[in-house]
């Protein structure tokens, strides 16, 4: 082999067991499963009719469940997208202060983040607990014990009940990727700015936000990917209950594709998940590949 | 007399200019340690239950002080609830998915990183596309796989989907570290007649094995904490990893709410203390992943 002919081949060969494994372990089944959603398939029998769009037409026009699930999803985009957010850029700009015990603190409003789901959730579902829950004691201690309930067990309160703890997990993240950004701010930027007489809220505005951009589209964009992905909260803290009033796509699919063996229909509703979710993956892998 | 007056008002102006500076760091100081507090409070919640008896818990509330310190709660939930199991399953998996996939990323990320050819370009951008795919758009197609791979049920069918969805991720880290080697260091050992894999494993991993710990850690607590995955391929007792195995032990002490907190104490524990103690790592290398630069 001829020198040209190697270099260009071992570049290749550096890639080869990712690619492969990417290949076969990813877009292979997630084409599968394409084929699988234009079927009436159960997932256990051996045959299956074509169905052509029906299940996605189903999916948003005629399924009650699915169409709820969609907007549960968008209410917890619009919650997760305001609140952490918000309060993760409040704290990274208090935390990026001279602060007694600012690591303690950061320690604290991160740790939430890298507990597993399933154990947030069984945590907030004791908290919530009608009889004995942490939330309903304190109502009782303050005088306001009309106001307990089984937060988790009541139409109304079941899905802004997981938004709050959606947010006690959520806001480490922001305040994370924040502080790294404010961290990346030039100190000659804000002298620069305050010999020309520029204070407080005009720092602010005119160069903290600016330089913080990069890091509202991480933040924001990963905000509303994940919010369509939504699973592990609801599936141990209500099961999409009551009722199926708290399901979101994330376990309406799971219900249907491996409870009900409507595989088809299940993978018509994890296809619509991954046609918004990479949407908005757009602005995120154009950051992250810019160099 | 005026020069006295002046160097009062000076001083004046000082405290009270020291003061409007210090002021609202108290104030923000307060409202951040009452925030932390309430941050905390739900830890503190699961540790009291996990340590006291039910009839204390009945009869005197979640907030009260234990009446009787009473730890075998936690022995009963590791025993009755089939703990060591699970933690043997996510620690095996542990230490086989987590240096696997990082080697096959690593070995992607050095092309990637330091040689220029056709298509590097569209290659990590087809990689990075995975960082958005939901997991649900992969389970009955990879639950029919493992099936006829006959490993359906059993924890090596874990592996593959552990491995593909740990790839972007790692493989866009790594990239950006490995591109902060001297590429001098590289064409030095070309020059002395190294080939490109022992340049890989003789230069680039030992430089980058800053890199390597912290995706270690982030990967590890990842495949601690994966549900849905395991929810879909797992379906033997003796296979279920912690947070599925959590999630049968809540099946079946529902309402036994101080062993079943125990149970979620023994884990998050390991989690927590791994977090506590190598949280320099963990952090700098998500926020590595999210911003660069």
């Amino acid at each position: 082999m001829t020198h040209r002919a190697r270099s260009r081949i071992i570049p290749w060969l550096f890639l080869l067991p990712s690619l492969l494994w990417y290949l076969i372990f990813l877009v292979y089944p997630m084409a599968y499963s394409f084929v699988i959603s234009l079927t009436d398939w159960d997932g256990l029998s051996k045959g299956s009719n074509w169905v052509g769009l029906a299940n996605y037409i189903a999916v948003i026009f005629n399924d009650e469940v699915s169409r709820l699930a969609i907007k549960n999803n968008l209410l917890w985009t619009v919650g997760t997208l305001l609140i952490p957010t918000l309060m993760g850029l409040f704290l990274a700009i208090a935390l990026d202060q001279k602060l007694p015990a600012r690591s303690l603190f950061r320690t604290v409003f991160y740790g939430p983040a890298v507990l597993p789901l399933v154990a947030v959730g069984l945590i907030w579902a004791w908290m919530y607990n009608p009889q004995f829950g942490f939330i309903n004691e304190v109502l009782k201690a303050i005088g306001l014990g009309h106001l307990a309930r089984g937060w988790l067990s009541v139409f109304e309160t079941a899905l802004p009940a997981t938004f709050v703890t959606a947010i006690w997990t959520g806001i480490g993240f922001s305040m994370v990727v924040y502080l790294a950004a404010l961290q990346g701010i030039p100190a000659e930027q804000y002298e620069a700015a305050r010999m020309d007489g520029a204070t407080g809220p005009r720092l602010f505005w005119h160069i903290t936000l600016p330089w913080l951009r990069e890091a509202h589209v991480i933040v924001l964009s990963l905000a509303v990917i994940n919010s369509f992905k939504v699973f592990d909260l609801i599936y141990t803290m209500t099961y999409g209950g009551p009722g199926r009033s708290t399901q979101v796509m994330g376990t309406w699919m799971y219900f249907n594709a491996f409870q009900y063996y409507h595989a088809g229909y299940g993978s018509a509703i994890a296809w619509v998940i991954a046609l918004i979710t990479l949407v908005f993956a757009v602005p995120y892998v154009r950051h992250m590949s810019r160099d | 007399m005026a020069a006295i007056t002046q160097t009062r008002v000076a001083t004046k102006r000082s405290t009270s200019a020291h003061i409007q500076r210090t002021w609202p760091k108290v104030v923000l100081w307060i409202f951040l340690a009452v925030a932390a507090v309430i941050w905390l409070v739900p830890f503190f919640i699961i540790v009291l239950t996990s340590l006291r008896s039910m009839n204390d818990l009945i009869s005197n509330g979640v907030f009260a002080w234990p009446t009787r310190w009473v730890p075998e709660n936690f022995t009963r939930a590791w025993n009755l609830g089939n703990f060591s199991t699970f933690f043997r399953n996510s620690l095996i998996l542990i230490f086989t998915k987590v240096p696997l996939g990082i080697l096959i990323a690593s070995l992607a990320a050095y092309p990637l990183a330091k040689m220029r050819f056709r298509g590097s370009n569209i290659v990590f951008i087809f990689f990075l596309i995975g960082l958005a795919v939901p997991i649900h758009v992969t389970l009955t197609p990879l639950l029919v796989m493992m099936k006829q791979l006959g490993i359906a049920g059993t924890l090596p069918a874990l592996i593959p989907p552990y491995v593909v969805f740990g790839l972007p991720f790692q493989i866009f880290v790594m990239r950006g570290f490995l591109r902060t080697i001297p590429s001098e260091l590289i064409e030095a050992a070309r020059l002395d007649g190294a080939n490109e894999l022992s340049v890989f494993f003789r230069i680039m991993l030992p430089l980058a094995v800053p890199a390597l710990i912290t995706l270690f850690i982030i990967d590890s607590l990842g495949t601690w904490n994966e549900l849905l995955i395991a929810l879909v391929l797992i379906s033997s007792e003796a296979s279920l990893t912690v947070p599925v195995g959590l999630l049968r032990f809540q099946g079946q002490w529902s309402s036994r709410y101080t062993e079943l907190m125990a149970g979620v104490v023994i884990s998050i524990a390991p989690i927590l203390f791994i977090y506590i103690f190598l949280q320099r790592y963990l952090v700098s290398g998500l926020t590595a992943g999210a911003l660069k630069e």
